[in-house]
């Protein structure tokens, strides 16, 4: 029978790379070792029938605000409100509804990678259309992904690019582009800030629809100095140089390293940056999978406010657009500090310690609460297995304290608080 | 980027992770500590506002009769009936006429042209070495949680409100704690027992976990004897005008913050740092408006904060400062807005304070590579602020320095 070793490794492979066990899931997984437990969950299937059954929501084009104090105003909100909240379930029921949800994870970490928010864009239309590109290349090329990004309306709506003309530049967006999203701080001047922004000016954005037109009137073509190259750059040319550097693949593979595993040790393996030579996403990810570190005790991770709900949801089969009372889901995300498509700053979320403290104990139980008492809980009703350890398999938990043992003993016979316990446990909110 | 705030702003510096151990503490518990352990009147107190995003200094200090100033950014200066005339050809952006009666009361300190040496643009970058005391080398540690170290152990004695603790209150071996907005609804019946059995540490916990058991056990430390000083209103200002919503149109965060922090001064907290925030102030983009509206909240809400004060008897042991982690470029960009910059002016504002300009106005003739000249060391003003107020030898805090403003009337 298999070791706490082996359950470890399993419960971090499915709560990191997927997004939780669904019912069930975890005791087969284990059942089949750590190996192919890691083939099954790095391998998503060309349909997915869990993802069938979510309906792609209807994003028509809203056009402009209208003019204040005109009687299109209201129509106007109450459409954009609602398409907000659409796009927020529509997300949500696909990161609970996904058979395999390692596509949904990696969209979910390009997101805070390339962290836009709809509170400035304010239009669900572009965050749509920007998350169908992050999840197109999740684990596809990352230059083609740069590429799609630097020419994403929303993301350049978001840093200001709009705004960025040949003659008088906005640097936002070229800042950022090095900073956060390609290279990481300090790999650059700013001089080369300031050039790259010229590379970067021509484009503009309708707002409502995300469109983005490039006008050549409006780049600023003359030859720049960049990086320890000069030439004319534009925005694909330049994203596609800063994607070669190597100090991007040592960044991303960074970043990767610090949200699957570990926020507090950096990686320090070369193998890692290496599998990320060609910058294929999916190597690199396997790569991280596969490593040892993903078995060292040492390295265990806060599961932030959406990775708790996610898997509590599909572990208790609660599908987000279901949920009869209106807002009270984005209502509790908001508490906990975590609202898809509403990212703190161009930075993205914080990351393990943040995520523990009164404050989000407080609204994580109430949460709980709400969430235990319109969640399934038929399986540990109808389970003969002993309570403890059917809760540690249906949750995905590699294994329970004797403080949580204790706590489920006196609890002993009524689902509702063992379920709510266990998805309060400290063993269920830090991953291993 | 919209909107940089304080709440999970400071993850990317890095220096949150050893922010990472800050005990959460509920009112309820720095008022018991209030209650049984109340701090001395004539004690110095600060409070620390940190602005989010980079404030653009040139249209908060204004230098209104420079022609310089209006042709480098001319769909967003001010003209010069829009300032605050302070004298010296500067004045304060209209929106802040709270900070203009400090001024003429000579409760308030501007120091001008604040910044450090080779200036780092990058919002994250700039926040840390501001948070860090270390323009150099990258230190982990913040620089009141480096005078932390070196004081007794007590969890009340640096306090930060939000959910997240920011980098300066994180020391390397003591660190200030986080007190969340707003009251806390705790479980009650069969939920507390069982939630109070999951609070406890397991020998089995990685430390991660037993961080998650310590902070619900922490929600749990609720004294409802000392929850009456909480319920009670904050202290009535007494020298401001109650208008209709009683805030004069500050910003409910800020002032919220500063309202928790000075109910609890009034009720003796045993406090001597509070570190509150307030965010938005990059503006890349149509600024004026913008910037305008959250210079009004920031002098508005400290304003209040500090009548409220006079209400108490820690009036004068009261000092706010204020900073924000780089000014903007002189010249506008083509948004009606500014990039990131290099120096901005800080406000440090109280009874304590020898009102009045210290630095000099960076000039707008002699710019480096387009931006202002930094001429005053932000680790002066620090170091006004540890010796004068927290008093502690500024080099116990910040390694190699020993210079500082003679802002205090005490120094």
């Amino acid at each position: 029978m298999n070791s706490y070793a082996e359950r470890l490794e399993i419960s971090r492979l499915i709560h990191r790379f997927g997004m939780g066990p669904k019912p069930g899931e975890f005791a087969q997984l284990v059942q089949s070792g750590v190996s192919n437990a890691r083939t099954n969950i790095l391998t998503p299937s060309a349909t997915d029938a869990g993802l069938a059954k979510v309906a792609e929501p209807d994003l028509r084009d809203l056009g402009p605000r209208p003019q204040p104090n005109t009687p299109q105003v209201i129509p106007f909100a109450n459409s954009m409100r609602k398409q907000n909240s659409d796009l927020l379930l529509w997300w949500l029921d696909r990161m609970v509804l996904a058979d395999n949800a390692l596509t949904e994870r990696m969209t979910w970490f390009w997101h805070g990678h390339w962290a836009t928010s709809i509170g400035k864009v304010e239009y669900a239309l572009p965050m749509k259309i920007q998350n169908a590109t992050l999840r197109n290349f999740a684990l596809g090329n990352f230059a083609d992904m740069s590429r799609a990004m630097v020419q994403d309306g929303a993301l350049q709506y978001w840093l200001d690019g709009n705004q960025n003309q040949k003659g008088a530049p906005n640097e936002n967006l070229a800042r950022e582009l090095m900073e956060l999203f390609t290279l990481g701080v300090n790999h650059y001047t700013e001089d080369d800030i300031k050039n790259l922004a010229k590379a970067l000016t021509g484009y503009s954005v309708t707002r409502s629809s995300g469109k983005i037109t490039f006008d050549t009137k409006k780049h600023d073509a003359t030859p720049i100095s960049f990086l320890g190259k000069t030439a004319s750059f534009d925005a694909i040319s330049a994203s596609d140089y800063l994607v070669s550097r190597d100090d991007c693949a040592a960044y991303i593979t960074s970043r990767l390293w610090f949200r699957f595993i570990s926020s507090l040790l950096p990686n320090s393996d070369q193998n890692i940056i290496s599998a990320f030579a060609g910058r294929d996403i999916l190597k690199a990810v396997t790569a991280l999978a596969s490593h040892p570190a993903m078995s060292d005790p040492l390295n265990s991770q806060v599961k932030s406010p959406i990775d708790w709900f996610v898997s509590v949801c599909r572990a208790l089969q609660i599908v987000p657009s279901q949920v009869k009372v209106y807002g009270q889901i984005a209502n509790y995300l908001d508490k906990l500090g975590q609202v898809p498509f509403i990212p703190p700053n161009v930075g993205g979320w914080p990351y393990d310690e943040a995520w523990l403290n009164v404050s989000s104990a407080q609204y994580r139980l109430a949460f709980a609460g709400y969430l235990v008492s319109i969640g399934n809980l038929s399986p540990l009703k109808n389970s003969t297995v002993e309570p403890a350890q059917f809760l540690a398999d249906w949750l995905g938990v590699a294994r329970w304290s004797s403080r949580t043992k204790t706590a489920f003993a006196s609890a002993q016979g009524d689902p509702a608080r063992l379920t709510l316990l266990a998805i309060s446990a400290p063993e269920y909110l830090v991953n291993g | 980027m919209l909107k940089i705030t304080r709440r999970k702003f400071l993850q990317f510096s890095g220096a949150a992770v050893i922010g990472s151990m800050a005990p959460a503490l509920s009112i309820d518990e720095i008022a018991q500590a209030a209650v049984n352990n109340p701090l001395p009147t004539g004690t110095p107190v600060v409070v620390v506002v940190t602005l989010y995003g980079g404030n653009d200094g040139l249209n908060t200090v204004i230098p209104y009769k420079d022609s310089n100033y209006f042709s480098s950014r001319p769909g967003i200066s001010l003209k010069a009936t829009e300032v605050l005339d302070l004298g010296q050809d500067l004045g304060l952006n209209g929106s802040m006429t709270g900070f203009k009666s400090l001024w003429d009361q000579k409760k308030l300190a501007i120091v001008r042209g604040v910044g450090y040496p080779q200036p780092d643009r990058s919002h994250f970058s700039s926040m840390a070495i501001w948070q860090s005391a270390s323009p150099r080398s990258h230190l982990t540690s913040g620089w009141i949680g480096r005078w932390l170290d070196g004081q007794n152990h007590d969890p009340m004695r640096a306090i930060g409100l939000g959910s997240v603790l920011p980098p300066l209150l994180a020391g390397v071996r003591q660190v200030g704690s986080v007190l969340p907005l707003g009251g806390l609804v705790i479980p009650s019946g069969s939920l507390l027992a069982d939630c109070k059995r999951l609070s406890n540490t397991s020998n089995l916990d990685s430390p991660l976990q037993a961080i998650a058991a310590q902070s619900m056990k922490d929600m749990f430390s609720l004294s409802k004897t000392v929850t009456p000083v909480l319920k009670k209103p904050a202290p009535v200002p007494d020298d401001l005008p109650t208008g209709v919503g009683g805030n004069f149109g500050a910003d409910t965060s800020l002032s919220q913050q500063l309202d928790v922090v000075a109910k609890l001064i009034a009720a003796g907290a045993p406090t001597r740092v509070w570190a509150v925030s307030l965010g938005g102030f990059d503006t890349h983009a149509d600024e004026v408006k913008a910037q305008s509206s959250l210079l009004g909240t920031v002098s508005n809400s400290i304003t209040r904060f500090l009548s409220q004060m006079h209400a108490t008897n820690r009036a004068n042991d009261v000092t706010v400062m204020v900073y924000s982690e780089f000014g903007r470029r002189v010249k506008a960009n083509a948004s009606q807005g500014t990039d990131h910059g290099t120096s901005g002016p800080m406000f440090i504002a109280g009874n304590s304070v020898n009102g009045g300009f210290y630095g000099d106005q960076p000039s707008l003739n002699n710019l480096s590579n387009g931006d202002l000249a930094v001429t005053t060391d932000f680790r002066d003003v620090y170091g006004s602020v540890l010796e004068d107020l927290l008093k502690t030898p500024v080099g116990q805090v910040i390694d190699g320095w020993s210079t500082k403003s003679p802002i205090f009337k005490s120094a």
